[in-house]
C-alpha cells in the first residue's frame, strides 16, 4: 500500500497500578502503524488489551511508556483538532436532545455556526440512512437506530479516523450482520481510517483489510492478518470459500497463541 | 479499496420504532389524561374518606361518652378537641373578626399568599445556593469532603433556635420582617437541592464523560451540555423536598418575626384564642396545608414542562 501511517504506535506499554500488588501488564511493547484508508480490527479474548489500546491512541488513557502519533501529533492534541471520532459499545447519546442535536453536538463543541451545523446535521442522518428521525429523541429509537446515530455523531466533525470500541457488541445477531453491512458502505463513502476494537472472529473478517491479533497476559499483538477478500463485501461474501479460508487462519492464529501459552 | 455502491438497505423492520407511535399518540394523549383525571379522583376520595374518619370518630365518642370497652379514646370529641368538619368549612365562610365584612377564607388566603412569597423567594434564593454550592462541590472534592458535616449539622440545628436570630439580624439592618423570613427559608431550602444536584451531576455514565471528551469539549461545555441536564430529574426531586421546607421555614420564620403578616402568625393568633373558637386554627392548618400542596404542584408542572422530552423512567 501507498498510503503513508496515519497512526504509529512505538514500544507502548501500558500498567495498571504500577508499583503495588496488583500491578498488572495490560500491554507490553506494542508496535503498530496503521496506514491512512484502512480498515484495521484488533482483535482478541476479553484481557488481551484491545480497549486499552484503542484507548490510549483515543487519549482517554494514558500509556505507561511508549510513544503513539495520530495525524503526526500527539494523541492529545490530535483530540483537540477533532482528528478522530468515537464510538462506543454503548451508544450513549444524551437523552434530552433530539437525533438531531445530538449529532451536531461535535461542532456545537467545536463551535461551528448553526446553520452549518444543519446542514453537516442532515448530510450525516443521510449517511446514516435515518433523515426522517432527525426530530425523534433516543428513547424512541432501537438499539441499532441509536447505534447508527452514533456513528453519525462521530463522523459529523470530519475526522480522518475512527475509532470504535465493540460498537455492535450490545446488538442481536441479524441487527449485528445489518450494520457491518451497513458500516463498510459508510466506510467506502467517507473514506475514513477505522480502528475497531472487536472479539468476534467473523465481525473482523467481514469488515476489515487486516486483522491485528492480540494475545492476552500481558497484552501483545500475536499477528498481522490481512484479509485480501474484495470489497465490496456483502452478505453474498459471507457464503464464499476464501471467507471460510480466512475464519480458518484468524481462528488458528488465536489458537496457536493459547497452545503456547497452556505449553508455557 | 475498490467503491462499492450503497447496498440498497433501508431501516428493516427488525430494527425500526414501533410503526403505529406517530397512530398511537392521540391515544397515548387520552391515557394521560384519564390517569390525570383518577388521579384526582383519588385525591377526591381520600379527602372525602378522612372527612368521613373524623366525623366518625366524633360520632361514635359523643355516643360513648369517649369511652368503648372500658378504654378511653386517645383524643376527646367534644367540640373544643374536635370541631365538626362542618363546623370547620362554615369557619370559612364567616367573618374573619367581628366588625370586617371580609370572610376567614379570604383573609387566610391573602395571608397565605405573604408566606407563599416569602417562601417562593426563599426557595428562588436557596436553590441557587444549593446547585452553586453542588457545582462546586463537584469540582472540588476536598472542600465537599470538609464542607458536608457542617452542611449536615445546620440543618440538624433546631430552627426555632435559628429563626429569632435571623430576624434580629434582619432587624438591626433595618431589613422588613419578610426578608428574614424569606431567609430562614432560604435555609431549609437549600439543602436538599445541593444533595439531589450533586448526585445528578455525577449520575452521566462513563460513555457520555468520555464522549465529550473525544470531542475535546471544555469544561463549562461538559458542565452545561451534559452534567447539568442530566443533573435535572435530579434537581427536581431536591426542588419538591425543598419547596416543602420552604414553606415549613417561612411559617416558623414568621413564628419569630414579631410582626409582620403570614398564615404563620395567623395560625399562632388562633392557636393563643384558640378556646374562643377552635374551628378557626382549623380551617388556618387546611389553608396552609393547601398552600403547600399548591406550591408543590406549581413545581410538578415546572418539571413536567422541563422533562417533557424523556423517557418516562
Amino acid at each position: 500500500m501507498p498510503e503513508s501511517p496515519i497512526i504509529r504506535i512505538d514500544g507502548v506499554t501500558k500498567q495498571f497500578n504500577p508499583g503495588t500488588d496488583r500491578s498488572v501488564t495490560a500491554l507490553a511493547d506494542i508496535d503498530l502503524t496503521i496506514a491512512e484508508g484502512e480498515f484495521v480490527s484488533l482483535l482478541g479474548p476479553s484481557g488481551c488489551g484491545k480497549s486499552t489500546l484503542l484507548r490510549i491512541m483515543a487519549d482517554l488513557t494514558p500509556p505507561t511508556a511508549g510513544s503513539v502519533s495520530l495525524n503526526g501529533k500527539s494523541p492529545a492534541t490530535a483530540r483537540r483538532d477533532r482528528d478522530y471520532g468515537m464510538v462506543f459499545q454503548q451508544a450513549g447519546l444524551f437523552e434530552w436532545r433530539s437525533v438531531q442535536r445530538n449529532v451536531e453536538l461535535p461542532l456545537q463543541v467545536a463551535g461551528v455556526a448553526k446553520q452549518e451545523r444543519r446542514a453537516k446535521t442532515a448530510a450525516m442522518l443521510d449517511l446514516v440512512r435515518l433523515p426522517e428521525f432527525a426530530r425523534h429523541f433516543p428513547w424512541q429509537l432501537s438499539g441499532g437506530m441509536q447505534q447508527r446515530v452514533a456513528i453519525a455523531r462521530a463522523l459529523s466533525a470530519d475526522p480522518k479516523i475512527l475509532f470504535m470500541d465493540e460498537p455492535l457488541g450490545a446488538l442481536d445477531e441479524m441487527n449485528r450482520e445489518h450494520l457491518q453491512g451497513e458500516l463498510l458502505r459508510i466506510w467506502s463513502d467517507t473514506r475514513t481510517t477505522v480502528v475497531f476494537v472487536t472479539h468476534s472472529i467473523t465481525e473482523a473478517v467481514f469488515l476489515s483489510s487486516r486483522i491485528v491479533v492480540m494475545s492476552p497476559r500481558p497484552g501483545r499483538i500475536a499477528a498481522s492478518i490481512d484479509v485480501d477478500l474484495p470489497y465490496p463485501r456483502t452478505a453474498e461474501t459471507r457464503t464464499l470459500p476464501a471467507f471460510f479460508d480466512k475464519i480458518t487462519e484468524v481462528r488458528e492464529a488465536l489458537h496457536g497463541m493459547t497452545v503456547a501459552e497452556d505449553a508455557a | 479499496m475498490t467503491a462499492m455502491k450503497n447496498p440498497p438497505l433501508a431501516p428493516t423492520s427488525s430494527e425500526g420504532p414501533s410503526v403505529t407511535r406517530a397512530a398511537g399518540r392521540t391515544s397515548a394523549k387520552a391515557a394521560a389524561l384519564r390517569s390525570r383525571l383518577s388521579t384526582g379522583a383519588i385525591g377526591a376520595v381520600v379527602l372525602v374518606l378522612l372527612a368521613a374518619l373524623w366525623e366518625g370518630y366524633k360520632a361514635l365518642g359523643q355516643a360513648t361518652g369517649d369511652r368503648l370497652l372500658g378504654l378511653r379514646f386517645p383524643v376527646a370529641t367534644d367540640d373544643l378537641s374536635m370541631p365538626g368538619v362542618g363546623a370547620i368549612l362554615g369557619a370559612l365562610v364567616e367573618p374573619a373578626r367581628r366588625g370586617t365584612s371580609t370572610i376567614l377564607g379570604v383573609y387566610l388566603l391573602e395571608e397565605a399568599s405573604v408566606t407563599l412569597r416569602e417562601a417562593a423567594y426563599g426557595l428562588v434564593a436557596g436553590s441557587l445556593l444549593g446547585l452553586a454550592l453542588a457545582i462546586v462541590f463537584l469540582h472540588l472534592p476536598p472542600v465537599s469532603r470538609g464542607l458536608m458535616p457542617w452542611l449536615v449539622a445546620s440543618q440538624t440545628v433546631p430552627l426555632v433556635a435559628i429563626a429569632p436570630m435571623v430576624v434580629i439580624w434582619g432587624g438591626k439592618a433595618g431589613l422588613p420582617p419578610w426578608v428574614a423570613v424569606t431567609g430562614i427559608a432560604a435555609y431549609l431550602a437549600f439543602f436538599p437541592v445541593t444533595i439531589n444536584a450533586l448526585r445528578g451531576l455525577k449520575s452521566p455514565p462513563k460513555v457520555q464523560t468520555e464522549f465529550m471528551r473525544s470531542v475535546a469539549a471544555g469544561r463549562r461545555q461538559l458542565l452545561f451540555w451534559l452534567r447539568l441536564p442530566a443533573a435535572l430529574p435530579y434537581l427536581f426531586a431536591g426542588l419538591r423536598l425543598a419547596a416543602t421546607a420552604s414553606v415549613v421555614g417561612a411559617i416558623v420564620g414568621e413564628l419569630s418575626a414579631g410582626t409582620g403578616r403570614g398564615i404563620g402568625r395567623v395560625i399562632l393568633t388562633f392557636a393563643y384564642y384558640y378556646s374562643n373558637g377552635p374551628e378557626k386554627l382549623y380551617a388556618a392548618v387546611l389553608v396552609a396545608a393547601v398552600t403547600g400542596i399548591v406550591f408543590v404542584q406549581v413545581l410538578n408542572l415546572l418539571e413536567r414542562f422541563a422533562l417533557r422530552n424523556r423517557h418516562t423512567r
